[in-house]
């Protein structure tokens, strides 16, 4: 029997998820501090493209300015820290909200378009939000960026951020586990197949399409949030076109088609990155060269690969 | 059911559809023929949202539905299927149904209950009567083509139309296919007391089953009548002899 692609054994996530949890929640204690360090940006990082992957992935909607809101979470949670006497708990949470309300906005305009199309706007788009960061010196210091951003004193050890982070991603990736698994994410599927035989049994495409591009942009914004923190600084960069790129490139590293891909293609880039530089400056061609291998012989990206090793494992077995 | 009424539509100065007006009977299955370029696939189009008349007007159980989306139309009980099989290829066999029917009971929009458990003896009750039963798990796009087209009859039932437009459902189809699809289409028609409206090119697959047989001929409605007397119509032969040579 032909099984349905990405169908093998993840869909036990929710037995092993724990177990993972546990052993991430270990590593403080073997890691040293530098590795624990590129492990938070690891799982930061894995959430954006998670997040970039419910759009991409699962709606079939192909994003290049992810970054835009992942930058408007990051800058909103830096600005009110830096501007106002709420605490951090309140500015935490204002980054995903805000960054959710901007993807109402663009959204709007987005979902009017499909293929290349909504591609470019939404890259327009990430593009104007970098240049309001970027211009806006009275506001967003510009160029140079906000730094010494204030957080609370219990976070500010590396282990302790992590923690935070875990915790974070956990609650993130039950979350969105749990919408691509209802009937808005598979119907968001479908969607992806074929918008137009949606339409037809009375699927109202654009607005779920805003909707799904919405909670991509509050997870987006969350991602933002959390590397605020871990950084204590924020730059224009986070909105570059060069940001989305990275994102893309993770979720196409993992796999698109699984809800795991993003989680292994951000494991994978940061391992890469960490390796890779240590020998040679240039990181940037090494990945050009993986990508072009991966798109060849792994078209589905690492997790969907093992994952079709493993269906086919249990179909014999 | 359904009246339309002098519906018109025409594309950079081709007239597609030319002031076309007929109507429908509840639970009869009736039949628009033609040849290619008739025009039966636009009247569709405009029946179902997917374009909008230049002019004209469509009721449907006595609402105006003239220019409304197709996703409301079908939220209003017309569900429709297409010439090619128009299917979600990567979702399973048990998913293209289940979408389908998860839209009708408007749950779609749900973020909170599990997609697996739901809707899943109405499901399995619509693969059983499209004969699709065994095949739940199997990827949709890589089903024979004949089972495709009978997978998307399966989706437009999901979302428990009243009444079914086909668009050729069994273009594509060997001749025993067809016979058995046609088949199908007429007990499950009997079962749920649709109404259907086959649009076909080839006059031997709706002759059997239909009811009524309309002729369209350069985007009108040009002769009507029983199948017999359809099948008597020199006129009709004419242009079907016209088109083979």
């Amino acid at each position: 029997m032909i099984k349905v692609i990405g169908k093998g054994k993840t869909g036990r996530l929710s037995t092993w998820a724990p177990i993972a949890i546990f052993l991430f929640a270990g590593l403080p204690f073997v890691l040293p501090l530098s590795w624990l360090s590129l492990l938070t940006e690891m799982l930061i990082l894995a959430i954006a493209a998670t997040a970039l992957n419910l759009i991409l992935g699962y709606a079939g909607m192909v994003s290049f300015g992810p970054a835009g809101l992942y930058a408007v979470g990051a800058y909103t949670t830096a600005l009110v820290l830096i501007y106002t006497e709420l605490p951090f708990w309140l500015a935490f949470v204002a980054g995903p909200l805000l960054a959710g309300i901007i993807a109402i906005v663009v959204g709007w305009f987005c979902v009017r378009l499909t293929h290349v199309y909504f591609a470019l706007l939404t890259l327009a788009f990430s593009q104007i939000i970098y240049t309001i960061l970027f211009g806006w010196y009275g506001f967003t210091k510009g160029d140079d960026g906000i730094v010494g951003i204030p957080i609370p004193k219990l976070l500010q050890s590396i282990p302790n951020y992590y923690y935070f982070t875990l915790i974070i991603i956990g609650i993130s990736l039950a979350i969105m586990w749990m919408i691509v698994n209802s009937p808005f994410g598979k119907t968001m599927q479908a969607l992806r197949e074929n918008p137009e035989r949606t339409e037809f049994i009375g699927i109202n495409v654009r607005v779920y399409q805003l909707s799904a591009f919405v909670i991509s942009g509050f997870f987006l914004g969350l991602a933002g949030a959390v590397f605020c923190g871990f950084s204590k600084s924020v730059f224009p960069a986070y909105a570059h076109w060069m940001k989305s790129a990275e994102m893309l490139v993770v979720c196409l590293l993992g796999g698109i088609y699984n809800f795991l891909g993003p989680i292994v293609g951000s494991l994978v880039y940061i391992f890469l990155d960490k390796i890779i530089s240590d020998f040679t400056h240039y990181w940037p061609l090494v990945l050009g060269l993986v990508i072009i291998a991966l798109l060849l012989f792994l078209p589905g990206g690492i997790a969907g690969a093992i994952a079709g090793k493993l269906a086919m494992r249990s179909d014999k077995g | 059911m359904l009246r339309v009424e002098n519906l018109r539509k025409s594309f950079t100065g081709h007239v597609a559809v030319a002031d076309v007006s007929f109507e429908l009977v509840e639970g009869k299955i009736t039949s628009i023929i033609g040849t290619n370029g008739a025009g039966k696939t636009t009247l569709f189009n405009l029946l179902t949202g997917h374009l909008k008349p230049d002019s004209g007007e469509i009721f449907f159980k006595g609402k105006r539905i003239t220019g409304l989306p197709p996703h409301r139309i079908c939220k209003m009980g017309i569900g429709r299927s297409f010439q090619k099989a128009n299917i979600f290829p990567r979702l399973s066999v048990f998913e293209n149904i289940q979408v389908a029917l998860m839209s009708w009971a408007k749950k779609s929009r749900n973020i909170f209950l599990r997609s697996k458990t739901l809707m899943v003896n109405e499901t399995n009750q619509i693969l059983e009567n499209i004969g699709l039963n065994g095949k739940q798990e199997t990827q949709a796009g890589l089903l024979a083509y004949g089972d495709q087209r009978l997978l998307e009859i399966g989706i437009t039932l999901g979302s428990h139309p009243d009444l079914v437009l086909l668009d050729e459902p069994t273009a594509g189809m060997s001749p025993e296919e067809s016979k058995g699809a046609v088949k199908l289409v007429q007990k499950i028609a009997q079962e749920m007391n649709l109404t259907v409206l086959f649009i076909e090119h080839d006059m031997n697959v709706v002759f059997g089953i239909s009811e009524r047989v309309r002729v369209m001929h350069l985007g009108r409605i040009f002769a009507e009548g029983t199948p017999e007397q359809i099948r008597a119509n020199k006129d009709v032969q004419k242009i079907y002899l016209a088109e083979e040579n």
